[in-house]
């Protein structure tokens, strides 16, 4: 038999099923939520289902997690997004002290004990320091998000961008891109700008190793680098971190049979 | 901005100013509200929302008696000794807010160049100012202990009102020493001399010695209720230990306070004694919490959550009995030492130790600081407040909101927060 986790992001829903005996994940889906969390939900699990080669009758549990977590009227459970990503990073990697997650509206660092989260902290109520930040400024520069991580790499100096609201930042870049300023010193900053964010958070919370960073944004590795570099620290970033929150809610849902 | 702009503004501003003065008419006609009355869940219910209705109507009605606005953490048996009417403009934007007005007046006073960042209990009774829909006051007092934006708020009102020479500032030391208690004294006897040889009522000794008594006989009842709070686990519906601002400091001289506090102390026992009666450990006992500081004062989720994730408050700073009993043959020394124990005043230190007392006594298993938008006096000691409660294993939460400004907060995010939180204290 499998549980299942869905994680309802404010961009993207996640789908995982977690096989019972293997604890194994047997599929995962990752898709656009849209305006409908509800359907998006139905319609990721249905293919998630479809990829394993199973039915809904050998789903025992199911937990749902992430911002549209209570409009699953299928879920078992409703389990907030600290507890499933922190289950999920724990699955992973073992012993891990600290999470950093980044989505695509909200980012959280949560600290751990023995295996369990014991405090957190999450992103005021603006989307600075987000996956919405990034993509915001990369449509304003017309560039690719996923050309962001290249740049940051091989690009040495940056532009300090000083607005922390996401309006204000776009309209300081199309400023600089008007003055003539390098792009690819003014995405260097933007990097910069939600990795100094999230290292205020983690001050906050407290820094302690081993730490693992999850959610879509852990794909850009611009910003893992930059953090790995304010926290002087070497950070685990799982095969699909995006899918984190979705394997925790399905490795929660296998204490409720 | 044109003409018409200008002229819809106007408009707007004079049906916000007639909306909302009709509003607090309705709720002030007595009759209006005795018929309300009988619809409410328990006498303690029904006499906390009376009193509190019948202070408001006495602000309003042209008995006669001065009205003095005061701000939160004044000695108002003083007011109630030299027979001012107390109206308290932060207490009322918690309740424009309850009615769901705050929107109005906040905007009017944004309108008025009060900044954003200023603490919206302030700028919501700043803009109920400025669309004159409070009662006209003949003295405004109000004192440093705590609140920065409460000196600098009620001075703008004073002069709004053109009553700047009847404006009164209580400067309470950081200190608790002898000296700040012959400093305070003077202050309080010297303002309630001058009130008084202004406004032509008496202060009459007999007057503030009854005064006195009844605050403490007040105190005694809070503090019977307190104590019985320490074992409660199951409260009645109505009960929020968070709605008791305006008896609890407004009120404190009176015998409405004292009314109140012994029907809330018959019932909270009832709820004890039936709760010892059915005690059959079947059902799992709820967490604990301590809440900090306010709530959000309009319609939101958050009790209704804490509920349903099996947890209570079981203890609210701010109904902490921070003060000695009052001496009625020293009136004036009295009061100066009851704003000198206030937690709030002087060292932070003060604060914590009463946290990590109602901590201990109240067996809590999590605290919950609301962090209210712009008050810096509460905001400021977080970081502390949550390290000190860490050193007691007692996990804290600091929920980032605002008590009057319902657009400041996003629901759905203060719900992950608790429900995260609650999470914790179970696993």
């Amino acid at each position: 038999m499998y549980t299942c986790g869905i994680d309802v992001g404010s961009v993207s829903t996640k789908v995982v099923i977690l096989g019972k005996k293997d604890n194994k994940i047997a599929s995962y889906v990752i898709a656009p939520t849209g305006s409908d969390g509800k359907n998006a939900a139905i319609k990721a699990l249905d293919d998630s289902l479809k990829k394993a080669g199973l039915t809904d009758n050998e789903i025992e549990a199911t937990v749902a997690t992430g911002y549209g977590r209570i409009n699953i009227p299928f879920a078992d459970q409703n389990i907030t997004e600290i507890s499933c990503h922190a289950r999920g990073a724990i699955s992973l990697f073992s012993d891990l002290k600290t999470v950093i997650d980044i989505g695509g509206q909200d980012s959280k660092v949560i600290k751990l004990k023995d295996g369990k989260p014991i405090d957190f902290l999450m992103n005021d109520k603006c989307s600075a320091g987000t996956g919405r930040f990034l993509e915001v400024m990369a449509r304003a520069m017309e560039i690719n998000i996923e050309q962001f991580a290249p740049i940051f790499i091989k690009t040495n100096d940056k532009v300090d961008i000083t607005s922390t609201c996401t309006v204000f930042a776009e309209s300081e870049i199309v400023s600089l891109i008007g003055q003539g300023v390098d792009k690819n010193k003014i995405i260097k900053g933007l990097i910069y700008s939600i990795a100094d964010k999230i290292t205020s958070m983690v001050g906050r919370v407290g820094l302690d190793e081993p730490v693992c960073m999850t959610g879509g944004v852990a794909k850009n590795l611009g910003v893992v680098k930059a953090l790995e570099e304010n926290l002087g620290i070497k950070i685990n970033i799982p095969d699909e971190p995006q899918i984190t929150g979705a394997l925790g809610a399905a490795c929660l849902a296998q204490n409720l049979y | 901005m044109g003409i018409k702009d200008k002229l819809k503004t106007g408009v707007q501003r004079n049906l916000n100013q007639k909306y909302i003065r009709r509003l607090l008419d309705i709720i002030a006609k007595k009759p209006v509200l005795y018929t309300y009355g009988s619809t409410f869940s328990s006498l303690s219910d029904k006499y906390l929302n009376i009193f509190t209705i019948e202070s408001l109507r006495n602000a309003y009605s042209d008995n006669n008696h001065p009205v003095g606005y005061g701000s939160l953490f004044l000695p108002y048996e003083m007011f109630h000794a030299l027979g001012i009417t107390p109206f308290l403009p932060e207490v009322m934007a918690g309740f424009i807010a309850g009615l769901g007005l705050a929107t109005q007046t906040l905007k009017e006073a944004s309108s008025n160049w009060y900044s954003q960042d200023l603490c919206t209990f302030h700028r919501s009774a700043s803009g109920a100012v400025e669309l004159d829909v409070f009662p006209k006051p003949d003295f405004v007092i109000t004192t440093n202990l705590a609140c920065d934006a409460a000196q600098k708020s009620f001075y703008i009102h004073s002069v709004k009102y053109n009553i700047e020479k009847n404006f009164y500032l209580i400067d309470v030391p950081y200190e608790y020493s002898k000296e700040s208690i012959l400093y305070l004294t003077g202050q309080i006897k010297n303002i309630c001399m001058n009130i008084s040889s202004k406004s032509g009522m008496k202060l009459d000794t007999s007057k503030f010695k009854e005064v006195i008594n009844l605050s403490n006989e007040f105190r005694k009842w809070a503090i019977k209720v307190n104590n019985l709070r320490k074992t409660l686990t199951s409260y009645p519906p109505y009960y929020n230990g968070l709605n008791f601002i305006l008896p609890f400091h407004g009120l404190a001289g009176t015998r409405e306070a004292v009314i109140l506090y012994n029907q809330m102390y018959k019932e909270l026992k009832k709820y004890l004694d039936k709760e010892e009666k059915e005690k059959s450990g079947k059902n799992k006992s709820p967490k604990r919490i301590l809440w900090l500081h306010l709530k959000p004062y309009y319609k939101n989720e958050i009790f209704d959550v804490l509920e349903r994730e099996n947890c209570r408050v079981v203890f609210e700073e701010i109904n902490y009995i921070y003060w000695p009993e009052l001496d009625p043959e020293r009136p004036f020394e009295s009061l100066a030492k009851k704003m000198l124990s206030h937690f709030l005043a002087g060292s932070i230190d003060n604060r914590i130790n009463v946290i990590l007392k109602a901590a201990r006594d109240y067996k809590v298993d999590g605290t919950v600081l609301f962090s209210h938008w712009g008050c810096r006096q509460s905001n400021g000691g977080a970081r502390i407040i949550k390290d000190s409660l860490n050193k007691l294993n007692i996990p804290t939460l600091v929920l980032d909101g605002d008590c009057v400004d319902q657009n400041n907060s996003s629901q759905g995010q203060v719900k992950t927060r608790l429900q995260g939180f609650v999470e914790i204290l179970n696993s």
